[in-house]
């Protein structure tokens, strides 16, 4: 269990409710009756410092910090039980990746997740694919019978990533010139 | 049978053919049998990945998914895919954005600057769901060579198969049953067990014990049944990693004696379609299948 969290009402984000319902899909944030059903179904409920039902309590109360910089919304595994089983229809998986969403766009980005995009963005795919890696799997596939990869064009999969923001928050910049 | 037949663009993703060609190839054998013909997708990248790329900026996630797609509506085939995080991310680019006009149109803007184009005409399949239509169903049990009569099987469904429901619209979502309903055709016995529908925890990655606790408690469960189970059948490349990896380190750490086979689908498919198991590679898996292997040739 967490601590218990004072705060004075002047310091609280009273927009940060209204910054989540914007998205189309999130709006049922408002609706959460504080049932704990959530909860009571997480697959990590035991690992997290704030349980579903409170990261919900805490975004309506405008606990932006405490929510954004919490364990909770990084250690989720997206079983979606939570999603599913809300009697209010709560999309609470859902809300969960846009506070994933902002809590990145402040820069609070664990590395097990920014390693993955930097995968995506040298070789397209999730899995290395370059030279020495590139050519082991091409004969392992031809061994085996199976077609050859033709990879995509990787000047549009970081079109991609930089042009809707992502690249900034990942991609140092700092060997393009 | 699709309103498209039998014919579909093959999204492979990463995982499959650029670590697990073995599972790829147990497919594709599977599909060759049951008469499906697969087009490959040129230049498709990663779905991506629903985890990171979902959680850093959902716009990201969506726009490199609808390229994709983009690409097989150029092929003018409906997708059929052939991992679980590939389906979740390809099936939720397709409903979102086709409930969601004004943000396809966000999207177009960004394709469109390297000429692609989304528009939602096409359907994005799992095999699982493929295979369990009736006709589909049908060919499969008069397609069996070598019937599962004398295994007992344990499914692993995992959560993005099936979950968020409003989206996968796929099977019931706490109580599934396509993968049996194959198994069962095949001949085969499928049990249920209380852990069936927790899932692997491959995606909980910031804490490696998460993972570790889920796997030790599903496996302890079906070691303990009392008919054997003869292996553990799942359709995504991560819980099948998942399983087969931690099952054996959980057991040298706590002296457990967890020793069930991991196999995907197609794998199992294949062996009762009278695919040669030279040819499946199970000697890959952590975990060896010799007991199963024994059991299918004797």
């Amino acid at each position: 269990m967490s601590e218990m969290i004072k705060k004075n009402a002047n310091d609280l984000d009273l927009n940060f409710r209204y910054e989540i319902t914007e998205k189309v899909g999130a709006k049922s944030l408002l609706k959460c009756i504080q049932c704990g059903v959530c909860s009571s179904g997480c697959t990590v409920t035991e690992y997290v410092d704030l349980q579903p039902h409170r990261v919900v309590a805490s975004c309506l109360l405008g606990l932006k910090e405490e929510v954004l910089s919490s364990n909770a919304i990084w250690t989720c595994s997206l079983c979606h039980r939570c999603t599913e089983r809300c009697p209010k229809n709560v999309d609470y998986s859902f809300i969960l990746a846009l506070l994933r969403n902002m809590a990145a766009k402040e820069g609070k980005i664990p590395k097990e997740y920014s390693s993955t995009v930097k995968v995506i963005y040298e070789n397209g795919f999730v899995v290395p694919y370059t030279e020495g890696m590139k050519k082991n799997i091409d004969r392992r596939r031809e061994r085996m019978g199976l077609p050859e990869i033709v990879p995509p064009n990787l000047d549009d999969i970081r079109f991609i990533i930089d042009e809707t923001g992502l690249g900034d928050l990942i991609i140092k910049k700092e060997d393009d010139k | 049978m699709t309103k498209k037949g039998n014919k579909f663009s093959l999204f492979l993703g990463c995982t499959i053919p650029l670590k697990m060609p073995q599972l790829e190839k147990a497919f594709r054998d599977v599909a060759s049998i049951l008469g499906v013909e697969l087009k490959e997708m040129e230049g498709v990248s990663c779905c991506p990945e629903p985890v990171s790329l979902q959680s850093l900026n959902i716009d990201t996630w969506l726009t490199l998914g609808a390229r994709n797609l983009a690409i097989a509506e150029k092929m003018g085939l409906d997708v059929l895919t052939i991992c679980s995080g590939c389906y979740e991310t390809l099936k939720t680019v397709s409903v979102l954005l086709g409930e969601d006009p004004e943000h396809l149109k966000k999207i177009n803007e960004i394709l469109k600057k390297i000429n692609y184009e989304y528009t939602g005409k096409i359907t994005v399949y799992h095999f699982v769901e493929l295979f369990t239509q009736p006709e589909w169903l049908e060919k499969l049990k008069s397609l069996t060579i070598k019937p599962l009569d004398d295994l007992n099987l344990a499914v692993h469904y995992g959560c993005h198969l099936v979950r968020p429901s409003k989206i996968m619209r796929f099977d019931h979502p706490e109580k599934p049953e396509k993968i049996d309903l194959i198994l069962q055709t095949l001949g085969a016995k499928t049990i249920d067990f209380a852990t069936k529908l927790e899932c692997c925890g491959y995606c909980a990655r910031l804490q490696e014990e998460i993972g570790e606790k889920l796997v030790e408690d599903k496996m302890t469960e079906l070691c303990e049944l009392e008919e054997e189970v003869d292996a553990l059948i799942a359709v995504c490349p991560a819980c099948v990693t998942q399983y087969d990896r931690k099952e054996k380190i959980i057991a040298r750490k706590t002296g457990k004696e967890l020793d069930i086979p991991v196999l995907y689908l197609p794998e199992i498919m294949a062996i009762a379609l009278g695919v040669d198991l030279e040819d499946l590679s199970l000697s890959t898996r952590s975990v060896k299948p010799n007991k199963l292997i024994e059991k299918l040739t004797t």
